[in-house]
């Protein structure tokens, strides 16, 4: 019986402007419900799902960040560490489109090199309202080569597909990293494949 | 699983069988003590095994958690901390790696009971002290986790309290765990600083919030229940007291950003509370750290508004404040210097209304009364810098100050515009005001050294300001130099006092240093006291403050012979009140009166001299009754009444000089100094001085009018230098002074004689030369001649238009300031310069002259030059002064 439940650990954070609706994705994804008069984070909020992937366990450890303005130092403090990176914008809301350079910038300064972005336009649902098109946020996410993902917390669309993807090419980054320098062991940080003191029972 | 395990139960290891024994069949019923009690002889007795266990409880635990049978968590957590408790440090470490991944497995969790359970573990862990170091251990996640738990959202407010107090106690752990170790993470990076310290300040920002709302009865008995807003300051208390030299920074840059983002500077209540903790927490050889990162971040917020940096500027003052001794650290004058650029960019913000120096990004409104206050705190928190300072640190700062203040003359290109006269005058008395919170509490035992020349020429100076404010500031910093032992109070308004005896003066035996000083600088104090008086727009306050400072010389530096100068010196201003050849307001003649006055009644009872005191007090008595106008009491009111003019004055209103040596005579005072009137005398300094004395002017101009008037000399006759002498002192060819004389003499004839038509292409053609020359020659023009006729004066007075700062008359540009002393505008006595110093002065100038004609070929340096040249405007020789042209104040008054 193996000492840990998992196979691979990664840190994932959610950024982008206040009320895009990151909060929501989390919840949807880690409890299956959309909460609906979700208030503003405060900080950081953090949550933990373990998804199987190919016989092999994930767990996913999924760090929430405000989007407020007030509490951008501390949430920087967070992208650090982070293995993957869910930019997240509102497609109604033009504003929140035209910040994304802006949080690029600060992914470029906080984050990891190696980090994995993934762009996200959610709430898909309120297509009406629509103000951002799909084409020129796919255009943006591949000028900034980034994943580009639409997503509906509220109708739960794309959201558990938005996740495994981005769990399905960290394992590939892990184990392309293992290969690369198979003997050293994982940077500080980076998703490392837990698998030692495997010598009890 | 735990069917198969137990059917082969017995054939399981013998740790497993002992964790398995402590669990009961109901979890209801809690940890099985006894068999607990096994389990922690066997872990001492088999140390080895202790890595076995602890992995066995942590996977049990894991599989527990997954199957929310949080009953058996708890007794599996209860069971760790009780070996961990149990075991000796050394073994710990084996059992450590299982121990924290249990925590971890909690953490994760989305219970809060099961968070708050993994804190508390987590806690009694960091309690333990460890002698053996790990390489391999990483909270990183812990401080993430409980970072994030100190801003929980938890919908029950009292469970989200909870979890927060147990996120402040986890960072606690944390900090405790690893702040000693120096081989484990460095607690003190940024990345785990920048989520430690907004985490805290989080909480106890939310504190403040609610501290006011919640001591209701109810809750009272909840007293022993601490709040997160206390545990916070606990918490972050401890943190920064382990902070070494190299750490602060990292410490404080978080909360500078914590306060930036939420906008609590401009609150300032919440930052001065943090800095507090700061301040008394660190150790406090590192507080200038702070202060020092504090005026780093006031810098970087240099184009912030008014009320951030006010705010900033507010918590360095605190900051100072408890800091005290060795709060500015080595870099003494760094700390005033920014404190002054501060004062010096919001001076230029306030004028300009834009915080950019070109104007075209005027995005942000300045709010001029918002700089207003700014300036005030950045004023008082440079006095509570200073109060930390030793003496000799202190006049060090204060000759520093001196040094920034920009001297009228010095910096022609302020003066260029009106804005930059306002902005230098504005700087002028915010840098005063700084120097007197400086040099307010000052005491110094040796004068001579805290208050060198090259400090108070300069501050003297600007007591010939006309400007009202300057004066009366610079007269403050005065009182405020030389009161050394808190006398100030007592003569801080200006009255007869029967019996100075109530005032309980305390009074040291005047040193060596101090008669030094005295003599170094008496004649200069008393020439500038003197001066003051004669000014026009003197008021009140300005009378209490000649009072307070005469009476402090008297007290503090009062030799015997300085006794005799300031008797003497209370005379002379009696007569300048008396003779009015400075055509001063009733109000201000009378003032003199009431201030001569006043400072002989205490001065006479300084002295002891029964004779002296009889005297002074019958010419008051006499005053009371007749004149009251000419006492402080009636004129220092509210509203004195003061008569339309102030003509025969009898004698016995007055205190006379010749009673007065008399009565001195006979207590052994020097009677020949006594009797001899005081004149304003110029010292080494005035001479000297590369700002010009108000004299110099005077000598060119009775060379212009009233060289032939020999009232001058007969009215002064310890003065045998006449004009002609000092002019041939310095220029040694009689032969070019008629040249110019003539020339002169041609160009007034074609300006009288010529059609205006011609005159003005004339001027036309010359207009910029003529300008300039103007300039110069207003610069030099401090003040007219003493003429009665006025006349050429007058003539000047026509051709100005525009007017020029006050201060350059009074002082003009070094350009100038060459040919040393003279006589004073009024030509009241003063002695004519000695020929020996010009000429010492003019070689002075020549160094420093800026371009000028060159002067005729051997004759004596650049003085020459300009007298030439002030003599002749309207030559076009090129000039050096770019100042307006401008028209005297006084020009105008001695023309009425």
């Amino acid at each position: 019986m193996s000492m840990e439940d998992y196979d691979h650990l990664f840190k994932i954070v959610l950024i982008g402007n206040a009320g895009v609706g990151k909060t929501c994705l989390v919840r949807r994804f880690t409890q299956g419900l959309f909460p609906p008069g979700q208030g503003a984070t405060i900080g950081v909020d953090f949550m933990i799902k373990t998804v199987e992937i190919n016989g092999e366990k994930v767990k996913l450890q999924i760090w929430d960040t405000a989007g407020q303005e007030r509490f951008r130092s501390i949430t920087q403090s967070y992208y650090r560490s982070a293995n993957a990176l869910i930019l997240t914008y509102d497609i109604t809301c033009e504003d929140s489109f035209r910040c994304l350079p802006e949080w690029l910038r600060e992914i470029e300064q906080y984050a990891n090199s190696k980090v994995v972005t993934v762009l996200v336009g959610n709430k898909i649902d309120l297509t009406e309202k629509r103000e951002v098109l799909r084409e020129r946020a796919e255009e943006f996410a591949e000028a900034q080569s980034m994943l580009y993902l639409e997503t509906s917390a509220k109708e739960s669309d794309n959201v558990e597909k938005l996740f495994l993807d981005l769990a399905c090419k960290l394992i590939r980054e892990a184990k392309q990293n293992s290969l690369v320098n198979s003997v050293s062991s994982p940077m500080p940080g980076e998703g490392k494949t837990i698998s030692y003191l495997n010598c009890c029972s | 699983m735990t069917g198969v395990c137990g059917c082969c139960g017995a054939l399981r290891p013998r740790y497993k069988r002992l964790v398995d024994n402590i669990f009961p069949e109901d979890p209801e019923d809690g940890l099985v003590k006894a068999n607990m009690e096994k389990l922690t002889f066997y872990a001492l007795s088999a140390p080895e095994k202790l890595d076995r266990i602890g992995a066995y409880l942590s996977e049990r635990l894991s599989r527990d958690v997954a199957r929310h049978r949080y009953g058996y968590v708890c007794i599996a957590m209860e069971a760790l901390d009780q070996l961990l408790m149990a075991c000796h440090c050394q073994s710990i470490n084996l059992f450590v790696e299982s121990f924290l991944k249990m925590v971890r497995k909690l953490l994760e969790a989305d219970k809060p009971d099961l968070q708050i359970l993994g804190t508390n573990s987590f806690v009694k862990f960091a309690n333990i002290e460890e002698d053996t170091p790990s390489y391999h251990r990483s909270y990183d996640f812990f401080v993430s986790r409980f970072s994030e738990m100190c801003h929980s959202s938890y919908e029950d407010p009292d469970v989200r309290t909870k979890i927060r107090m147990a996120g402040i106690k986890g960072l606690q752990g944390v900090v405790r765990k690893t702040v000693n170790d120096e081989l484990q993470a460095n607690i003190w990076d940024p990345q785990h600083m920048d989520k430690i310290v907004p985490s805290l300040l989080f909480n106890l920002q939310q504190g403040e919030g609610t501290e006011s709302r919640s001591p209701s009865p109810l809750q009272a008995s909840e007293k022993e229940k601490e709040s997160p807003a206390e545990l916070t300051e606990r918490c972050f208390r401890e943190l920064l007291g382990r902070a070494a030299y190299g750490n602060i920074k990292n410490a404080v840059n978080p909360v500078l950003m914590h306060l930036d983002n939420h906008s609590l500077w401009e609150g300032k209540s919440f930052a001065v509370r943090c800095f507090k903790i700061i301040m008394y927490s660190i150790q406090s050889q590192h507080s200038h750290l702070v202060i020092q990162q504090l005026l780093g971040h006031l810098d970087a917020n240099s184009k912030n508004s008014a009320t951030v940096r006010a705010g900033i500027v507010e918590v360095l003052l605190e900051a100072a404040a408890i800091a005290s001794s060795g709060s500015v650290g080595p870099t003494v004058l760094e700390v005033f210097n920014t404190l002054l650029r501060q004062l010096r960019l919001s001076v230029d913000y306030e004028l300009t209304g834009s915080y950019d120096s070109c104007g075209n990004l005027g995005s942000k409104v300045i709010k001029e009364h918002e700089e207003r206050q700014l300036q005030e705190a950045v004023i008082k928190t440079i006095g509570s810098f200073a109060n930390t300072l030793p003496t000799y640190q202190r006049s060090e700062v204060m000759l520093f100050i001196m040094g920034k203040i920009p001297v009228p003359g010095m910096h022609p290109a302020l003066a260029s515009a009106k804005s930059g006269f306002d902005c230098s005058r504005m700087i002028q008395v915010m840098l005063l005001k700084s120097l007197l919170q400086v040099a307010t509490g000052f005491q110094t035992t040796n004068m001579l050294t805290a208050l060198p020349s090259s400090f108070l020429d300069p501050l003297l100076s600007l007591t010939l300001m006309e400007d009202a404010e300057i004066r009366l500031l610079v007269l403050e910093i005065l009182v405020s130099l030389i009161d050394r032992h808190d006398n100030q109070p007592k003569f801080s308004s200006i009255s007869i006092i029967s019996d100075i005896s109530v005032l309980k003066l305390k009074v040291d035996k005047c040193s060596r240093q101090d008669n030094l000083f005295m003599k170094k600088h008496a004649q200069q104090l008393y020439r500038h006291i003197y001066l003051a008086c004669k000014e026009e727009n003197s008021a009140r306050p300005h009378f209490e403050t000649l009072y307070t400072l005469l009476a402090l010389i008297s007290m503090e530096l009062a030799n015997e012979e300085v006794v005799v100068d300031l008797i003497r010196l209370a005379l002379a201003m009696q007569d300048l009140a008396l003779s009015n050849e400075e055509m001063l307001p009733v109000y201000n003649r009378c003032a003199v009166h009431a201030l001569s006055a006043a400072y002989l009644n205490l001065i006479c009872q300084l002295t002891t001299v029964p004779s002296f005191c009889q005297h002074v007090h019958e010419v008051i008595e006499t005053r009371q009754k007749e004149v009251p106008f000419m006492l402080p009491e009636g004129v220092f009111t509210e509203s004195p009444s003061i008569p339309k003019s102030l003509d025969k004055l009898e004698g016995h209103l007055l205190f006379l000089q010749s009673k007065i040596t008399e009565v001195l005579g006979g207590s052994g005072y020097n009677t020949d100094r006594l009797a001899t009137p005081y004149i304003p005398q110029f010292t080494d300094e005035d001479r000297l001085s590369k700002r010009k004395s108000i004299g110099e002017t005077i000598s060119l101009q009775v060379e212009v009018e009233s060289r032939n008037s020999p009232e001058k000399e007969e009215r002064t006759p310890a003065e045998e230098i006449t004009f002609e002498t000092l002019k041939n002192a310095i220029v040694d060819s009689i032969g070019m002074e008629e040249q110019e004389r003539e020339r002169r003499r041609q160009v007034v004839e074609k300006f009288q004689k010529a059609p205006f038509e011609e005159i003005a292409a004339h001027c036309g053609a010359r207009a910029s030369s003529l300008q300039s020359k103007l300039n110069q020659i207003f610069e030099i023009t401090i003040r007219p001649p003493p003429s009665p006729s006025g006349t050429i004066t007058a003539g000047y007075g026509q051709m100005q238009s525009r007017s020029v700062p006050v201060y350059e008359m009074k002082f003009p540009t070094c350009a100038c300031t060459r040919a040393g002393g003279g006589g004073e505008r009024d030509g009241t006595r003063w002695p004519s310069p000695a020929p020996q110093p010009l000429r010492s002065a003019g070689g002075r100038a020549g160094e420093t002259a800026p371009p000028l004609p060159p002067p005729p070929p051997p004759r004596a340096p650049s003085d020459e030059a300009e007298l030439t040249l002030s003599l002749h405007p309207h030559c076009d020789k090129p000039s050096g002064s770019p100042s307006d042209p401008a028209r005297h104040p006084k020009v105008t008054r001695t023309r009425h």
